[in-house]
């Protein structure tokens, strides 16, 4: 009886030990720090070259689309005074507009560039009621400003063949 | 009639309050007045729910921007479909919303179990009724969705885009109604811990309100990721995003409930496992709630008022404390009657299930928190991916897998080596083929590769075992009667709807593993800037960008549409159409994808930039299996309704212990 007690107390501890393992290895492989800007440039170690994940606004006017390659995309991000130039590749989230929150992942080149692999914005409106009801982001444009809407094509309204 | 809403929602806290102590009272008390007093509270307190919710509907659909609510989710040209749901839209609607349901559940309850085992079901009441006053409370005095505009302005600010999408319609309700339904489980437990019941008999009695919670949960989830999948463009059906893994994880809990209760009705084992996995299950969709409401932790989904987040942690709290204290109180009367016999056993298999369900519950709930505990312990915040989540969950749900082909072919008790033969065999061997015939078409180079492939391997093997099961009971059923292979097999699986029921959900579940393994591994995406009458070519498919179309679809909307042309083979195949809205008083515009979907693929296309000379970006992805698994979805659905359905069979075995329960426990005569 107690034999058999012992046993499945192994084998519990086993499966346990796995998971537990796999969640250590799992965290040590593929964490990333996250700071805000200004924790970033007050950091007294130099991070280049690990990944990392930065939080910031985007500085008013600073976005800069390369006309070439309309993919790449360079621009600044902010918080408290502190600025961080990032370059990105690739197509930008709907709510990357000046001023919009944005989390950039990636790795700070030697060069004070963040290369960014992915770049989150944080849905601004999605349930905030009060951020958006008195004070709007101080650099929000309106839409048209960043859109402009072709005159071209005004066809009838097709029918949508989303499955 | 503002003011009705609001003051309804203080006479329901009011007598939620009341018939929470009264129940209590009069159950400790043996007083009968007491006890038909406090009987008549959950109507009221349902009615007067409902009565404010009316309200706030009325609210939203008469355009009353005189409350705040109204106001910051609605305008007068939205459409009607979205006004009833901007009810859930916000903060203080949803939680209004999840009380209106909380109230339901209970109304439900109380009829189902009136003048039914009189030693539990007041404490069952009593609990729920004490669940709803914290709700109340911050409803009333902290979230107020009546809450005025001394001016109202003339249009309300309207709904974000993103949530103008029929799965908003589906998606949050259902969601709520698995959360919340696993209060009524719960409050059983606690009540048949406190009144010293602890037979099978809470189990039994929510049984079946387990089951629905569970499926709803189950539903939520995969509507959540249907949701990210049509509506925020980004190619991708499940992002480990906080507020995912705050619905995801008591689902895996649910999960592990759902199997280890048989084990307690077959065996009378796990007692205290049992009432500490629905305690962890009610607790995680507390903590659920606490990360979307608290903004803790970052977030797509964060709602903006960050106190509220606090009052659902030391909600929380005072759970975990009282239950555990009350767990370990009554642990003598929890003792199990038996124990395990093997490891080679249908028990031990459950038992291993568990740990695995709860290991993938656990790596994520870590996940969830490390930025917290990382910043108390180290002072820095380090955050944890998709990534992670892969490599840990990866490898446990493939033993989870392994398990759900196990588990149901393995003999009870005891498994000797002819019965593992005889079970086994075919699955093996199904395995087997499976393995070699696969071997050549997928490559194994990577670690992602070799999962994949073992994933299929499982997933055969599963289906294989299940078959099995399927044909011993049709083959049976045969021999004894002259039925036909399709009658038969319905009549099995009609007469043992919960086994046969479970096993329906299992292949669902198998096609959702094999669904996620095939997207995750061989997905390919591409994004190309293109001028009109430019190509590229993606998997096998020319995509050509014909022609930019404008159209002012509405007088708030404007949508802004892609004609892509998709050829295979030289033929034309299909036309996309993905395109941009944007929304009049909306500064962002909203994405609206075009997917074409086969069983083998998916081709999902996204209009992600466009400028004045009409080119375009235009960003492409292949994601193979997709399809898979909402398929997995729709018999996941269709297995709990066979294993829910009314047994007649059980509903006698169920009467007859009523009746004997009462014979031992005589109800106080009433009027």
């Amino acid at each position: 009886m107690k034999q058999k007690k012992v046993r499945f107390l192994v084998g519990s501890l086993l499966i346990v030990g796995a998971i537990g393992y796999l969640i250590t290895m799992g965290i040590s492989n593929t964490s990333q720090y996250f700071f805000t800007v200004d924790e970033l440039m007050s950091q007294k170690v130099s991070f280049a070259g690990t990944g990392l994940k930065v939080k910031g606004k985007v500085v008013n006017g600073s976005i800069q689309r390369d006309p070439n390659d309309y993919l790449d995309v360079k621009f600044f991000i902010e918080e408290n005074s502190a600025s961080l130039k990032v370059a990105y590749q690739g197509v930008t989230p709907d709510m990357f507009i000046d001023g919009g929150e944005v989390v950039v992942e990636g790795t700070l080149g030697k060069d004070g560039i963040f290369h960014a692999n992915t770049l989150l914005t944080s849905c601004p409106s999605k349930y905030e009621a009060e951020k958006e009801a008195g004070k709007m982001h101080p650099g929000t444009l309106p839409q048209a400003d960043k859109y402009q809407k072709p005159g071209l094509n005004k066809a009838e309204v097709l029918p949508k063949t989303t499955i | 009639m503002n003011d009705i809403g609001e003051f309804t929602l203080l006479v329901a806290l009011a007598t939620a309050l009341y018939g929470c102590v009264a129940y209590v009272m009069s159950a400790r008390g043996n007083r009968i007045d007491l006890y038909l007093s406090a009987d008549k509270t959950p109507f009221i307190v349902w009615a007067c729910i409902a009565i404010s919710s009316i309200c706030l509907w009325k609210a939203f659909l008469t355009d009353d921007f005189s409350l705040q609510y109204v106001w910051a989710y609605s305008n007068r040209e939205l459409d009607t479909f979205y006004k009833v749901s901007s009810f859930w839209g916000g903060q203080k609607g949803s939680l209004l919303f999840w009380t209106l349901l909380l109230s339901t559940y209970m109304l439900v309850v109380y009829f189902q179990n009136r003048s039914k085992n009189l030693r539990v079901v007041p404490y069952a009441m009593a609990i729920m009724l004490a669940i709803l006053v914290f709700f109340l409370f911050l409803i009333n005095f902290s979230t107020n969705p009546f809450e005025r505009i001394p001016l109202p302005p003339e249009d309300g600010r309207g709904l974000n885009p993103l949530l103008q999408n029929y799965w908003m319609v589906i998606h949050p309700p259902t969601l709520y109604l698995g959360y919340v339904g696993f209060t009524v489980p719960f409050a059983f437990a606690v009540a048949a811990l406190i009144s010293k019941n602890l037979d099978d008999g809470w189990i039994r009695m929510t049984r079946k309100w387990t089951l629905i919670s569970w499926f709803f949960l189950c539903m939520g989830n995969l509507f959540g990721a249907s949701w990210a999948y049509v509506e925020l463009g980004w190619g991708g059906y499940w992002a480990w995003d906080p507020v995912e893994n705050a619905a995801f994880m008591p689902l895996l809990i649910a999960t592990a409930f759902l199997h280890s209760v048989m084990i307690q009705e077959k065996k009378d084992m796990m007692k205290v496992w049992n009432m500490s996995l629905i305690l962890l299950t009610f607790a995680m969709t507390i903590f659920g709630t606490f990360i979307t409401r608290s903004g803790l932790i970052q977030s797509v989904h964060t709602f903006d008022e960050a106190t509220l987040g606090y009052y659902f942690l030391a909600f929380l709290f005072v759970i975990i404390v009282a239950c555990v204290a009350l767990i370990i109180l009554r642990l003598p009367l929890l003792k199990s009657a038996n124990e395990l016999d093997s490891f080679l056993s249908r028990e031990s298999s459950f038992l291993f299930n568990n740990l695995v369900l709860l290991g993938i519950a656990f790596a994520t709930f870590w996940g969830t928190i490390f930025p917290i505990i990382s910043e108390a312990v180290r002072g820095v915040k380090i955050t944890v991916g998709p990534p992670f989540y892969n490599q840990v969950n990866v490898p446990i749900g493939l033993a989870l897998l392994a398990l759900i082909g196990i588990g149901p072919v393995i003999a009870w008790r005891r498994a000797t080596l002819s019965n593992l033969k005889k079970n086994f065999l075919k699955p093996l061997i199904a395995a087997i083929v499976a393995a070699v015939v696969l071997y050549p078409f997928i490559p194994l180079g990577s670690r992602t590769e070799i999962y994949t492939y073992t994933t299929f391997v499982l997933c055969v093997f599963v289906l294989a075992s299940i078959g099995t099961e399927f044909y011993k009971g049709t083959v049976s059923r045969m021999g004894l009667h002259e039925e036909s292979v399709v009658g038969a097999l319905a009549t099995v699986t009609w007469r043992n709807k919960r086994r046969y029921g479970g096993y329906i959900v299992h292949i669902g579940v198998v096609l959702i593993f094999a669904g996620i393994a095939g997207s995750q591994a061989y997905g390919t995406h591409t994004e190309k800037h293109l001028q009109p009458g430019e190509s590229f070519e993606i998997r096998g498919y020319t995509i050509k960008y014909e022609k930019l179309i404008a159209v002012e679809a509405t007088n708030i909307k404007t949508r802004i549409i892609a004609q892509l042309a998709v050829e295979r083979d030289g033929r034309r195949y299909w036309t996309g159409h993905p395109e941009k809205e944007f929304y009049k008083g909306q500064n962002q515009p909203v994405s609206e994808v075009d997917v074409l979907s086969t069983w083998k693929e998916d081709l999902y296309m996204i209009l992600a930039d466009f400028r004045e000379d009409e080119s375009a970006t235009i960003k492409v992805y292949v994601n193979p299996m997709v399809s898979w698994m909402w398929t997995g979805g729709w018999i996941i659905a269709f297995g709990t309704m066979i294993s829910m359905w009314p047994d007649r069979l059980e509903q006698r075995r169920r009467l007859d212990r009523v009746r004997k329960q009462e014979q031992l426990f005589p109800a106080p005569a009433q009027e």
